[in-house]
């Protein structure tokens, strides 16, 4: 019985409905006539409300086939009860009683071990013997107490050494208890192995545990992550310079293996050289965002270069291609596209129809140009946001003339950055005309400080 | 010049020792070594210089009317020529033109210049140009590649047998790295482009590859289908794009003023909130 039906009435029967005259919302002129016609319709197993989410028809075609459908074996014959029963797990050593819901069929519960015993895995962790370890495992920087107490814990918390770390008793990091863990251990194999050459390939034997290499990496590991991006930028440069180097002098110098091997060396100096002098740099943000995003592709640029010399020959169009490739190198395809369109808004081809050197260069100094250009209009879009949260804290903090004075200065010189350029009008995108004034690209204050009225440029300007 | 001061040295040393030949060998050492010094001066100066030679590369296709067939309706031909019309084989050995597989023998070797190939058909596709330079220019062939274009664009009016549709595309070869054999050979050639060796530099004055007559026939300012060449001029570029760049470098300008400004006002909401 549906809500409706009661409100409207019980209909009497009518003959049944084709598909074809079905509505979703019945007319108030056919109310009588069309809820009889939905409440015979409605199909057994959902509520109204879904069917008329079909649209109120059956699928065509059901999307499942029922006879696909498993069974559950003989759920006819058994009788099947839930019962709150308790049980015991293998994998617990005290005799802790708990309980769960267990499906009885036919008044037999199920049985077997607690079916998430077997998920209990554990370390084989070595035991020593007192003499072995007064024969062998003796150290000046560990009590045999301290041993024991690293042994147990190893064993009682499978070797999760951050664990074990904070458990320990005394304060030792993390790599000096696995450094004496491995040391143990490998002491116990070489000692109780028969002959040497039998565990010459257990990787204990083979890689010990070298505390200051694991100390070292992990102190570089976060070194690396807690980088600024800037950083990162930095050192990605640095590294493909000392890589392109690598590679022009291995290619120029033949097959003197000397040059491998230290150049492999160098890099991880520079790498270090790298970071230290940008942490000793300290920059501003501003500066910093300027000429991390220049940096990186001075690199490319002169790997391009040098790639190219290597080839002897090559058709300038081609290095035009390599070189604004490398260029472009720091900058996503969004960027690219509107370098692009840029260059088009300017009248320039995306490819010199003349690719004479002069004209090569220029063309690459250009592109060079927009992206600088479109960089700085970022920056500005950046100020501003910074500007308006400056503002949003001062109003919090100390409300009063000076920060409204403030803010209008900001305000007022507030400039209109769109997101793309329209040198020459050509583009009326929609963004412009959203902005209340179409075409132009910088809006200057009416204040009388500035004194030049900005134009829109043209491509004939210049 | 190191190297001959050191071999002087030598020279003083042992000239009480060793005499007469054996100081004469010296001699000559020491001023084949300042030749030496000079060439390898002359070495590292032409490592820094390319030679580039401009071309134009494309096709010239003229529709057969009446006198067409099914399956050869135009008659095109695809060339290599040189950007002022000189003759480029002075630099180029042969050039391989690889045709459409549905071509016999669609690889097409053109020994001597003027560097074309004509062909009639009536599909356009794309053809492999590769040019092979002489042993002492370059080992390494160079691919370009041009897509036959036959037919018209559609905004340009009926098919004409009188009209041909061209298509040329400008480039320019560049050599890094010059031979001195090639530098001299080609130093003074009109198809070339040579960039003046600094001042106490000099190569001997070229010897001709080939007779002047030969080298006459290879230019292609006379060519029959010399009417259809495009004209390139690189002013017209250079023009447009100096004052592209002249708008940027003002944009630049502005917007670096601008974030100065807004810099200042930052510092002084900064101060006020320190306040």
């Amino acid at each position: 019985m549906d809500a409706k039906d009661i409100l409207l009435g019980l209909p009497k029967p009518t003959t049944t409905p084709t598909p074809h005259g079905h509505q979703l919302l019945p007319l108030p002129a056919d109310k009588k006539s069309r809820p009889p016609k939905e409440s015979q319709r409605k199909p057994d197993g959902i509520s109204r409300e879904v069917y008329a989410l079909t649209g109120g028809l059956a699928p065509l075609m059901p999307s499942v086939d029922v006879n696909h459908l498993k069974r559950r074996a003989q759920s006819e014959n058994e009788k099947i009860t839930w019962q709150w029963l308790p049980f015991t797990s293998s994998a617990r050593k005290d005799n802790l009683q708990l309980y769960h819901w267990v499906r009885v069929v036919n008044g037999v519960p199920p049985s077997g071990d607690y079916s998430f015993a077997k998920y209990n895995k554990s370390v084989d962790v070595i035991k020593y013997t007192d003499d072995e370890y007064e024969k062998h495992l003796t150290d000046p920087m560990w009590t045999k107490e301290e041993t024991d107490e690293l042994f147990d814990l190893c064993e009682r918390f499978d070797l999760r050494f951050i664990v074990i770390a904070d458990r320990f008793p005394t304060s030792r990091t993390v790599e000096e208890l696995k450094s004496r863990y491995y040391s143990v251990c490998r002491a116990i194999l070489i000692a109780r192995a028969p002959a040497p050459g039998d565990i010459a390939g257990h990787p204990l034997v083979k890689d010990a545990y070298n505390i200051s290499q694991d100390v070292e990496r992990k102190r570089a590991l976060s070194m690396v992550l807690s980088q600024t991006k800037q950083q990162e930028r930095r050192d990605a440069e640095v590294l493909a310079e000392a890589k392109r180097i690598s590679e022009a002098r291995k290619a120029a110098k033949g097959t003197d293996e000397l040059e491998v091997p230290a150049m492999t060396d160098t890099v991880p100096d520079d790498n270090d050289g790298a970071a230290a002098a940008v942490d000793s740099l300290s920059p501003s943000p501003n500066a910093q965002f300027t000429s991390g995003a220049i940096a990186p592709p001075v690199s490319e640029i002169a790997s391009t270069l040098a790639s190219l010399r290597m080839m002897r020959v090559y058709l300038r169009t081609h290095a035009l291609e390599q070189m604004v490739q490398a260029a472009s190198s720091s900058a996503g395809l969004r960027t690219i596209k509107r370098v692009e369109q840029t260059l088009q808004d300017l009248g320039v081809n995306l490819k010199p129809k003349v690719p004479t050197k002069a004209v090569c260069a220029e063309h690459l100094e250009l592109r060079k140009e927009i992206l600088t250009l479109l960089n700085l209009q970022k920056q500005l879009q950046y100020k501003e946001a910074e500007g308006s949260s400056y503002r949003d804290g001062l109003y919090a903090e100390t409300p009063g003339t000076p920060p409204k004075r403030v803010q209008r200065a900001v305000e007022q010189d507030r400039t209109f950055v769109p997101d793309s350029f329209s040198f020459g009008g050509e583009r009326m995108g929609k963004r412009d005309q959203k902005r209340k004034a179409p075409g132009r690209l910088l809006e200057g204050p009416p204040s009388p400080a500035q004194s030049k009225r900005p134009r829109k440029f043209k491509a004939s300007d210049g | 010049m190191p190297q001959s001061s050191s071999s002087s040295k030598k020279h003083g040393t042992d000239q009480p020792d060793t005499g007469g030949p054996a100081s004469k060998s010296q001699r000559t050492k020491m001023v084949k070594s300042s030749d030496d010094t000079e060439k390898k001066n002359l070495a590292k100066k032409l490592k820094e210089l390319e030679i580039s030679v401009p071309i134009v590369y494309g096709n010239i296709a003229f529709w057969l009317g009446k006198k067409a067939s099914e399956y050869q309706s135009h008659k095109w031909t695809v060339y290599v020529r040189g950007g002022t019309n000189e003759d480029i084989s002075v630099v180029v050995k042969r050039v391989v033109f690889q045709l459409h597989s549905s071509f016999n023998n669609p690889t097409r070797v053109v020994d001597g210049p003027p560097f074309e190939l004509s062909e009639s058909g009536w599909g356009e596709f794309e053809i492999v140009i590769t040019l092979h330079f002489h042993n002492d220019v370059c080992e390494k062939p160079l691919h370009l590649y041009h897509h036959l274009k036959l037919y018209p664009e559609e905004d340009s009016g009926p098919m004409s047998t009188k009209k041909p549709v061209v298509v040329e595309s400008y480039d320019e070869i560049v050599f890094t790295e010059p031979s001195e054999g090639f530098f001299s050979r080609v130093q003074n050639h009109p198809a070339v482009v040579v960039p003046r060796l600094p001042a106490g530099f000099a190569l001997p004055p070229p010897v001709p590859l080939e007779d002047a007559d030969k080298r006459r026939r290879g230019d292609t300012k006379d060519h029959t289908l010399s009417q259809w060449f495009s004209n390139f001029s690189e002013a017209d570029e250079l023009l447009k794009l100096a004052a592209a760049r002249q708008q940027v470098q003002a944009h630049i300008a502005t917007l670096r003023r601008q974030l100065s400004l807004i810099d200042g006002q930052h510092q002084q909401l900064k101060s006020a909130s320190d306040m």
